[in-house]
């Protein structure tokens, strides 16, 4: 579903990302772990257009869309929450669910849209009125997901969505990006809780140092004695 | 009784004017980040553009209307080809410093191209003048019209901003361009728009104006100024803050002008002081 070969990518002169390789099948919940600055957020970045890419081929549902505007993501079927959830902050819950459906072809769908994501999140039908900003981390985390979901993405790309959240609030979280999967959604899944997130996502990737390090099932992973040590401190 | 009447009424007439002129710098600065300097020139282009079509004997009510489409195209041309390659070309920080720069340029240019053509005498039509009694008080039926007209489209902008889906594009993109450009905001689109929404604000103010006042080829400079405090005052980017802000300034400048109207700028800048050492952000900004 998602393909992509030897990404490179740079700041200015400092090439973060090299030739990194990976790919998410249909319905798959698929982890990118690794330290701080390995350069996941940037990838996540580069594939959906927030920064260029300096060489490599990105291929989703069967059409390259390397070199692609952030803007047109939505429309293709990706919904992309970058870290921090970046809400609109002086805008409602409703308002920024409906942001989720902006595109004009999606924007007929919002009022059964919302009546979904509400479903799902019920939270945020008791607050539709309030302002994102003045809501909790965890509502906020909940809020980026509604948003995210608003579109019926078929791709789901997600940084750090257990950053800052109360143990309960991970697991509900996750409960949450599990049920995507049940429904067909695939997911990336970028986590530095690697324990947690390799126990609910199929397969994996760490990244060190913008290089793609090791990869495979999460059970072969979580068995990995350099994983152990390194990820998850056992 | 009646004086208080006029009080309000030429208020609320300045703050309509007022809050239409500020929401269209807030649009501006708020999104496209231009301090736009000339601001006031699109007003003044408003005014002389209606005074013209009034000699031809068109009525300024249909100038609304007539005037409105060229500015809004003039706005979006200007701000796709000079400040999107403005923005292409100055690196982060510098675009918006750089932008005030090109902004003054702008008014100079459209400050001597409406001098060649209309000179620098004062300029006027009748429109209107008659008067009503309502309640024992009696007011001109242009200044009537143009109240009407101010609250109409001052409220109805606000509510355009508040519920419409371009509007909301508006206030997401204002927020955080980057996450609304991922929900499928086109940011540069959107930014050419607010520009150019901006000159249309200011273009039909300039149109209401030349109803009731003289209009001259430099009166869009006291404009800017004006727009400028309220922006403040309202809180820099917050439109409601612009609407409240515009109201409240015209209704003090109405009355202060009753008293003595070489003060009304005065009281301007006292307002503003005294709100920025209680509220440095301004009304409702953060
Ligand atoms: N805008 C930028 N300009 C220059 N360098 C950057 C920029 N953004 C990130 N970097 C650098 O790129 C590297 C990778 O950063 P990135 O944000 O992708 O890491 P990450 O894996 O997401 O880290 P974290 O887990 O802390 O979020 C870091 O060394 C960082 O300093
Ligand atoms: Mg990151």
């Amino acid at each position: 579903m998602l393909d992509i070969r030897n990404l490179n990518v740079s700041y200015g002169n400092v090439q973060v990302l090299w030739d990194v390789s990976l790919n998410v099948r249909k319905a798959e919940i698929v982890a990118l772990l690794g330290a701080n600055g390995a350069g996941k957020t940037t990838l996540l970045n580069a594939l959906t257009g927030v920064i260029p890419l300096r060489s490599g081929e990105v291929e989703f549902d069967g059409t390259r869309i390397d070199g692609i505007a952030n803007s047109d993501i939505m429309e293709r079927g990706i919904a992309y929450l970058p870290e921090g959830g970046r809400l609109f902050p002086e805008m409602t819950i409703q308002e920024n669910l409906e942001m989720g459906v902006y595109p004009r072809k999606l924007w007929g769908t919002r009022k059964a849209q919302l009546e979904r994501v509400y479903d799902t999140f019920p939270i945020l039908r008791e607050r539709k009125r309030q302002l994102a900003r003045t809501m909790s981390g965890g509502e906020q985390q909940m809020l980026a997901m509604g948003r995210g979901l608003m579109s019926n993405p078929k791709l789901c790309l997600f940084d750090e969505l257990s950053y800052g959240l109360a143990p309960i609030m991970v697991r509900e979280v996750f409960r949450i990006v599990t049920s995507l999967r049940e429904q067909g959604i695939t997911v990336l899944l970028v986590e530095q809780n690697a324990y947690q997130t390799l126990e609910i996502a199929d397969r994996a990737y760490v990244l060190e140092n913008g290089r793609v390090a090791l990869s495979g099932d999460s059970k072969e992973l979580l068995a990995n004695d350099y994983v152990r040590e390194a990820y998850l401190g056992l | 009784m009646t004086t208080l009447l006029n009080i309000i009424i030429g208020g609320l007439i300045m703050g309509g004017i007022y809050a239409i002129i500020s929401m269209g710098l807030s649009m501006q600065y708020g999104v496209a980040r231009i301090l736009n300097v000339s601001h006031g020139e699109f007003i003044m282009l408003g005014a002389f553009l209606t005074w013209t079509l009034s000699q031809a004997g068109i009525s300024p009510l249909l100038s609304l209307v007539i005037v409105s489409p060229p500015l809004f195209l003039i706005g979006f041309i200007i701000h796709r080809t000079a400040f999107k390659r403005l923005s292409s070309i100055s690196g982060g920080g510098a675009f918006e410093g750089n932008a005030m720069l090109v902004s003054f340029g702008l008014m100079f240019i459209l400050q001597n191209v409406a001098m060649i053509i209309w000179g620098s005498s004062p300029q006027g039509y009748q429109f209107l003048v008659k008067s009503v009694t309502l309640g024992g008080a009696t007011f001109a039926v242009n200044r009537l019209v143009v109240l009407l007209f101010a609250l109409v489209i001052s409220i109805g902008f606000y509510f355009f901003l508040s519920r419409s889906r371009i509007g909301k594009s508006i206030r997401a993109a204002s927020q955080d361009p980057i996450a609304a450009g991922l929900m499928g905001v086109k940011i540069n689109r959107v930014m050419a728009l607010c520009f150019a929404i901006g000159a249309l604000l200011a273009g039909l103010a300039g149109v209401l104006l030349s109803m009731i006042y003289q209009i001259n080829t430099a009166m869009g400079m006291s404009y800017t100024v004006i727009a400028i405090i309220v922006v403040v005052l309202g809180g820099l980017g917050s439109i409601p803050g612009s609407l409240i802000g515009g109201f409240i300034l015209g209704l003090v400048g109405s009355a202060v002008s009753y008293i003595e109207p070489s003060l009304q700028l005065v009281a301007y800048y006292v307002i503003i002081m005294l709100l920025l050492l209680v509220r440095p952000k301004g009304l409702l900004g953060r």
